[in-house]
């Protein structure tokens, strides 16, 4: 190679490699941000180890990597089979072009159109959910085939038609002259093609999105609503772990080639032996994983849906309480009984709507903010709770009762509650700037703010700014808070959700507007360059989420035993400790270890005082809009994210 | 002959449990899509989504807002597209004059990124490029200064080119390494300069390798949303992103109406490189 070709060759390599090597080092950080190395510590991957759901996930995601690359492989081989022996051009054009649509389609479209049709034939069956394990398994086989087929086709070609013909002769049935002279002969490329499928299933998010089922959660899905959220390198430490598995399987795979290829003589012999002790190897465990699952599955517990926020309950990561488990284990005591809890997660209220309205899913527990709550009780999606299952409703504050979305108490139970306020770097931003909603708009900061990227929540702190009711049906209104973003987007940072953590955390930006319990997990994590501040506008939003069950619910009895459980003093209390919200339930908020543990200023900060606190969130909180003025501000709210 | 021709026969059979499952589960759902694009909630036929595609407006009527999107999505994927093409072209090559040895292990290393979750891949880009970033910390640790990279058009791009790299590298490799290198000789014994040969030969040889590393960068880049969420500060709203959007709004019919367009418009663009290819080559594919 000539020197010109070798520096060409370094500097694309170090382009390919940056991120990884990055991502390898910041997996054994001490601390727990993402671009400042403070030491090494394997502490990480001790947290990975105890995140059960994202094990859970990883489990999932091996479970139908297997199963897909398999039967892909199977199903996938025979049509290579048949292909190559096809003499209709006509037909053999229709499968190329059949085969070729799934890899020349881009992945969203296969999600989608998978998507489309298993909803559409859900409804038609009338199932209540028609998205599951068995339709991620389909869509999985389906884009895994085509490379199945093309890895073995070329090893047909190259077959010599004499050797079959030979073991036929000596009377061999044609599917024996098969198993016998020709898969030894092609099974390297079957083998690759069953590798290639497997780790395309692994790594697959775009279709899984589309086609996930309630309860199976694979890990890339997981990886993307955490990654919506605070990363922190236990996810890198998982990533690690998986690339060094993967690179390990490849290896392995390569060496069995590299002995392929020498010594001519012992070709035959060596790739037939070495290949079917992978392939039984990689067979045999997924056999015993599927059986395994498989029995989980049918031994016919209990089961419940519980659908939630991400990162909305206390998960057991460090050092808390795993909520899910805890109660699996409390309801076995007492039941004697077992119990299983499928918790999967949604990014937004309007994910978990659409989840819902389209039918694909059912949940036993949800917990939607107010208005989607008001939405989803007029659109009778919801089912009344009988309360005499839910005892621990006493706790629930006097203020926080018969609230606007549910003023008969009859469907909900508050779990937290919260308000908006504006988290400034005090290190960048003058205090005098630090009042009231202008902080957002105001130009010496520009391009260092950050605003909601959801428009419901974008339009409130224009329309709070300008003295609007956010539920106002006036369109004209409505385009005055829009003229308010247009104008503010070229001082807008970035449209952020849960990015905003990093962004603030890090000194990316230094003004934005969020929920004040969030305030202090970014204070926790925030960069000694950084001293996050807080403060409420006079006017802004409130907000209440509460437990839910809605009315595709399979057993609303043990759904009601989990909201009661949750309002139970040791699980409430390691719930709020955790996530840093307000809880409407007295066992926590007039607990004194609870008080203690939080400090005086997180109390007085995440409970104000309030005077006549249900008027004033009846007034300011997001009300559910007509579906006319839901679809007018989603139209306007593209216009300010194109522009 | 005679005697393959039965056995033949019978193993066309094996065709019988893909071309059932190519049938329902790649052909009926692409139906489904134009079924929904052209229906309305109560699945009558309705023009409203694919015209309000193509005739949406902001800013009164000066922008096409879809059609601006979906130009946006094809300039970035382009760049993209076209970045990999000059980046990888001098790689692959470089890959399939190297010794067969290291060829192998050449390959295996341009591949070894793809073992990375796609996600978390594209996330450390994010903590290199932002303005806090390590990329930045380094500038500044050595009195550089500092660029702002994120949320961007560049961003997206080199997020798009890191993520899609590999697949232009290895169709232009594998054809670059079945180049039969007396070739190469036999044009520079007949006088040809090495960019002659490079032009002459080697390039058209090649084309078929570049038709399907263009189709394997582009059709990703053009429909992705999670790059332009994490590296475009959620400024660039991509064609994905708009389809993603609205599937989470539960507009599954304009969801579909969005993923119609894009499907007919690609399609269109496949079948114009192939029909080029074909006039130059044989077969291909399957």
């Amino acid at each position: 190679m000539r020197l010109s070709a070798k520096i060409y060759t370094a500097l694309i390599l170090l382009f390919l490699f940056a991120p990884i090597v990055i991502l390898l080092v910041f997996s054994f950080n001490s601390g727990n941000s993402l671009s400042v190395f403070s030491g090494f510590s394997l502490h990480w991957y001790k947290e990975l180890f105890r995140d059960a759901n994202t094990l859970g996930a990883l489990k999932n995601t091996l479970v139908l990597a297997l199963a897909a690359s398999l039967l892909s492989t199977i199903m996938g081989t025979a049509a290579a089979v048949g292909i190559n022996k096809l003499r209709n051009r006509y037909l053999k054009y229709a499968l190329r072009t059949a085969t070729n649509i799934p890899m020349v389609n881009p992945d969203i479209i296969t999600g989608i159109s998978l998507m489309l049709m298993f909803v559409f034939v859900g409804r038609l069956m009338g199932l209540g959910t028609s998205l599951s394990f068995w339709t991620m398994l389909i869509a999985h086989i389906t884009f895994c085939l085509p490379y199945v087929i093309l890895q073995v086709l070329p090893k047909l070609r190259q077959l010599d038609p004499a050797l079959s013909e030979a073991a036929m002769d000596l009377g061999c049935t044609p599917v024996r002259a098969f198993f016998k002279v020709e898969l030894p002969e092609i099974m390297p490329g079957v083998l690759t093609g069953m590798i290639m499928a497997f780790t395309l299933s692994l790594d697959d998010f775009v279709i899984s999105y589309f086609t996930a089922g309630n309860g199976f959660e694979t890990l890339p899905i997981r990886i993307y609503s955490m990654t919506k959220k605070t990363v922190t390198p236990k996810m890198y430490a998982l990533a690690t772990l998986i690339f060094f598995a993967i690179l390990a399987l490849l290896v392995v795979n390569n060496l069995m080639d590299d002995s392929d290829e020498e010594g001519a003589p012992k070709r035959r012999r060596r790739s037939g032996r070495g290949g079917k002790l992978l392939a039984g190897g990689v067979v045999a465990v997924a056999l015993a994983l599927i059986v395994v699952t498989s029995i989980a599955g049918e031994q016919n517990v209990r089961t419940l849906n519980v659908y939630n926020w991400g990162e909305y309950i206390s998960d057991g990561s460090d050092g808390s309480l795993n909520t899910i488990t805890a109660f699996e284990t409390w309801y076995e005591e007492t039941y004697g009984e077992k119990v299983k809890v499928n918790y999967s997660t949604y990014a937004s209220n309007e994910d978990l709507y659409a989840k819902l309205k389209s039918g694909a899913v059912s949940y036993d527990v949800i917990i939607p903010s107010d208005y989607m709550i008001a939405r989803l009780q007029e659109e009778g999606m919801l089912r009344p709770l009988n309360f005499d299952n839910i005892p621990n409703y006493q706790y629930i504050g006097e203020d926080f009762r018969g609230l606007y979305y549910d003023p008969e108490e009859a469907y909900t139970v508050p779990y937290t509650y919260g308000v908006v306020g504006v988290i400034y770097n005090a290190n960048a931003v003058d205090p005098a700037d630090a009042q009231g909603w202008d902080l957002l708009w105001n130009e010496k900061y520009t391009r260092s703010i950050l605003q909601f990227n959801n428009a419901r929540d974008a339009f409130g702190t224009a329309m709070y700014r300008l003295g609007i009711d956010v539920n106002t049906e006036d369109k004209a209104q409505w385009d005055q808070a829009f003229q308010a973003l247009v104008d503010q987007r070229p001082l807008v940072k970035a449209y952020v959700m849960d990015e905003i953590f990093n962004a603030l955390e890090a000194g990316e930006a230094d003004v934005g507007a969020y929920y004040a319990g969030d305030y202090f997990t970014m204070v926790d994590a925030q960069a000694p360059t950084v001293d996050l501040q807080f403060y409420y506008p006079e006017t802004t939003n409130y907000f209440f989420d509460a437990m839910c069950v809605p009315a595709c619910c399979q057993d609303q009895e043990l759904a009601e035993i989990f909201i009661n459980y949750m309002l139970s003093e040791e699980p409430a209390v390691a719930n709020a400790e955790y996530l840093y919200y307000a809880c409407p339930n007295r066992l926590v908020y007039e607990n004194e270890d609870y008080q203690e543990e939080m400090g005086e200023e997180v109390m007085d900060i995440l409970y104000p005082e309030i005077q006549g606190f249900a008027e004033l969130y009846n007034r300011y909180a997001y009300r559910n809009l007509p579906d006319e003025m839901l679809n007018y501000m989603n139209t306007l709210w593209e216009q300010v994210k194109i522009n | 002959m005679k005697t393959v021709a039965r056995p033949a026969r019978r193993q066309v059979l094996a065709l019988g449990p893909y071309s059932a499952w190519a049938l329902l589960f790649i052909l009926v759902p692409l139906l489904f899509v134009a079924y929904y694009a052209f229906t309305d909630d109560n699945f009558a036929f309705t023009l409203a989504h694919i015209q309000r595609f193509f005739f949406s407006t902001a800013d009164g009527g000066e922008v096409h807002t879809y059609l601006l999107i979906f130009w946006r999505s094809l300039k970035l994927a382009l760049i993209s597209t076209a970045i990999c093409l000059v980046l990888g072209y001098p790689i692959a090559y470089i890959m399939a004059r190297a010794k067969p040895k290291v060829q192998k292990t050449f390959m295996t290393v341009i591949m070894i990124p793809m073992w990375m979750n796609f996600l978390i891949r594209t996330y450390a880009w994010m903590t290199i490029l932002q303005d806090t970033g390590i990329l930045n910390n380094f500038l500044a640790a050595l009195h550089l200064g500092r660029i702002h990279i994120i949320g961007t058009e560049a961003a997206v791009v080199i997020g798009m080119v890191y993520d899609y790299f590999p697949y232009m590298i290895l169709p232009l490799y594998s054809i670059m390494a079945k180049m039969d290198g007396k070739l190469l000789e036999a044009a520079r014994d007949l006088g040809c300069s090495s960019f002659g040969v490079l032009r002459r030969v080697v390039w058209p040889l090649s084309l078929p390798g570049v038709i399907s590393g263009v189709n394997m960068v582009l059709i990703p880049s053009i429909s992705t949303f999670y790059i332009s969420q994490k590296l475009g500060d959620g400024k660039f709203f991509l064609i994905g992103d708009a389809i993603e959007g609205q599937y989470v709004a539960n507009n599954l019919h304009f969801a579909a109406a969005i993923a119609f367009v894009l499907m007919v418009v690609l399609l269109a663009c496949m079948a114009l490189l192939n029909y080029l290819a074909a006039r130059r080559t044989e077969g291909g594919g399957i």
